[in-house]
């Protein structure tokens, strides 16, 4: 039975459903914690004071403070004293890999299919209204971009990712598209592609962005949808295989101490 | 009807213009203010700096942003690479506040926070987009869009931006932003008058308002018809036809195009 006829009346649930306002400091941490176990932020780089962060997240200094303490703890950060100070991300490439596999395990499959779900309808109307709506230059202009990038790193490649969505977001002319384009990057985005941490998957990332383009380009708006589609369903699916080989060897792990 | 068809279009593509005629001559203002603060920096032997020039620019952008209902929702001045003591790279630009469905004011005036540091990664050289690559090349007047500033404001903008030179050099351009949802109130009622549909586009054919409602903003028009219209435009003539009939006409020198279609 469906769950709308129970005498539910959607709209008016969603009137009044919670504003989501609790554990700010926990989105914060995690948003910073993706970012640089995923070399988004790099080692040595400082972060923005606690009073930028807050402005730019939109949460309370406190709020930010909260955060970076989680991060220093973790092991993450460092925080420097005096006229050069700051908080400077301290990237070890152990400690970043034990984080992100526990991320991925901590996931269940249903929310992760789910979310790229999501993503995919955000996306693939993106780039189906891109289709329709780019003139020559735009395409050219993307064209230029992705030569430009550097695919040698995960984080490189991940960042030519995550701009390339933005792109084509924009090409869809709409505000509210790119908007929750690039709130679905920060919320999953490093999850998704983490695949690009694997060269192969760096190559085959690209030639499906560079089939995108063909598509957007020669104003076929279904093959557009379809390769947008297409790649976000390939990060989700090396990420489900990824966490069943963690959970496996944690299983092993377990089974040969006992 | 008074006067004859052309004359009738002339009329309609000249009210278009009229609506963009205040925002150049702002944009215009602000190019000779800023031009006199980097002489006057010159005649007193001193280093341009953002700290001083900023809160010029700001008392210049803020009552255009700050007039209810108006037009303008960005404004401001960027700096070229390496001409500021003090900021190597810099934007001084203020946003209107905007609120809600409806893009209404929200009675204030904020900064941009721009990232100046070309090691940070939301870092992005401004010297690629083409509200600062065009009128570098040409040395001229450009309206950029209608696109989403995602940098900015997420909106869906047009944006006006003219160079500031001194020396011979472009020291920066100053410009501002309309948010295409406050122009489509100003230029439907112009369309309206159209006998048949009225379509304003840009120099790409995108669409910016047109009295058709079926026709959606953002989108490229196509059809041969139009194209050849517009081609001829392109090729110098005053006015562009269509074998079917479409009329093609310049707002003036707002970049923007005029089509009509019975």
């Amino acid at each position: 039975m469906a769950q709308v006829s129970a005498g539910v009346d959607p709209a008016r649930s969603a009137v009044f459903a919670p504003l989501s306002d609790i554990g700010r400091a926990e989105i914060v941490e995690r948003r910073l914690q993706d970012a640089i176990t995923s070399g988004v932020l790099h080692d040595g780089e400082r972060l923005p004071s606690e009073s930028q962060l807050g402005r730019r997240f939109g949460v309370a200094v406190v709020t930010a403070r909260e955060a970076l303490e989680a991060l220093r703890d973790a092991g993450l950060i460092e925080t420097r004293r005096g006229r050069d100070g700051g908080s400077f991300v301290t990237f070890d490439s152990d400690t970043a890999r034990r984080f992100t596999d526990e991320r991925i395990r901590a996931l269940s499959r249903v929310e992760l299919r789910d979310a790229s779900m999501h993503y995919s309808a955000i996306a693939g109307m993106a780039a189906e209204l891109a289709a329709d709506r780019a003139g020559e230059d735009d395409v050219q202009g993307l064209r230029e971009l992705e030569e430009q990038e550097d695919l040698a790193t995960a984080g490189g490649a991940r960042r030519a990712v995550a701009r390339f969505q933005l792109e084509v977001a924009a090409l869809s002319q709409s505000p509210r598209l790119v908007r929750e384009e690039l709130r679905l990057q920060a919320e999953i985005g490093t999850l998704i592609w983490l695949g690009l941490r694997e060269e192969d998957n760096r190559i085959r990332s690209r030639a499906a962005r560079q089939a995108e383009l063909d598509a957007i380009g020669a104003a076929d708006t279904e093959a557009a949808r379809a390769i947008a589609v297409r790649r976000i369903a390939g990060g989700v699916e090396w990420l489900l295989d990824e966490k069943s080989r963690l959970e496996a060897a944690a299983e092993t792990d377990t089974a040969s101490r006992a | 009807m008074t006067g004859t068809v052309a004359e009738h279009d002339a009329r309609i593509a000249e009210q278009i213009e009229g609506t963009f005629a205040p925002l150049f001559a702002l944009v215009e203002g602000w190019r000779t203010a800023v031009q006199e603060e980097f002489s006057a920096f010159a005649v007193q032997g001193v280093a341009p700096t953002a700290a001083a020039l900023d809160p010029r620019m700001e008392a210049l952008a803020r009552p255009a942003l700050e007039a209810p209902g108006g037009l303008v929702t960005g404004a401001g001045f960027v700096a070229t690479p390496g001409v500021l003591l003090d900021a190597p790279w810099h934007l001084a630009w203020w946003l209107r506040e905007i609120h809600g469905l409806d893009r209404g004011d929200r009675g204030g005036v904020r900064r941009l926070e721009a990232v100046n540091d070309p090691d940070s990664d939301q870092f992005r050289d401004y010297r690629q987009l083409e509200w600062w690559k065009v009128p570098e090349r040409t040395g001229e007047r450009h309206v950029t869009g209608p696109y989403v500033d995602y940098l900015c404001t997420d909106d869906y903008t047009v944006t006006v931006t003219t160079p500031a030179t001194h020396d011979g050099r472009m020291v920066g351009v100053v410009g501002i932003d309309v948010h295409v949802s406050r122009l489509e109130r100003v230029v439907l009622p112009i369309l309206r008058e159209v006998a048949g549909t009225g379509t304003v586009v840009n120099g790409s054919g995108r669409i910016v308002a047109s009295s058709d409602s079926h026709r959606v903003t953002g989108t490229l028009l196509r059809g041969a018809d139009v194209q050849s219209a517009l081609t001829a435009l392109r090729d110098g003539a005053e006015r562009g036809e269509g074998a079917e009939g479409t009329r093609a006409l310049r707002c003036g020198d707002s970049s923007f195009l005029l089509l009509l279609q019975s």
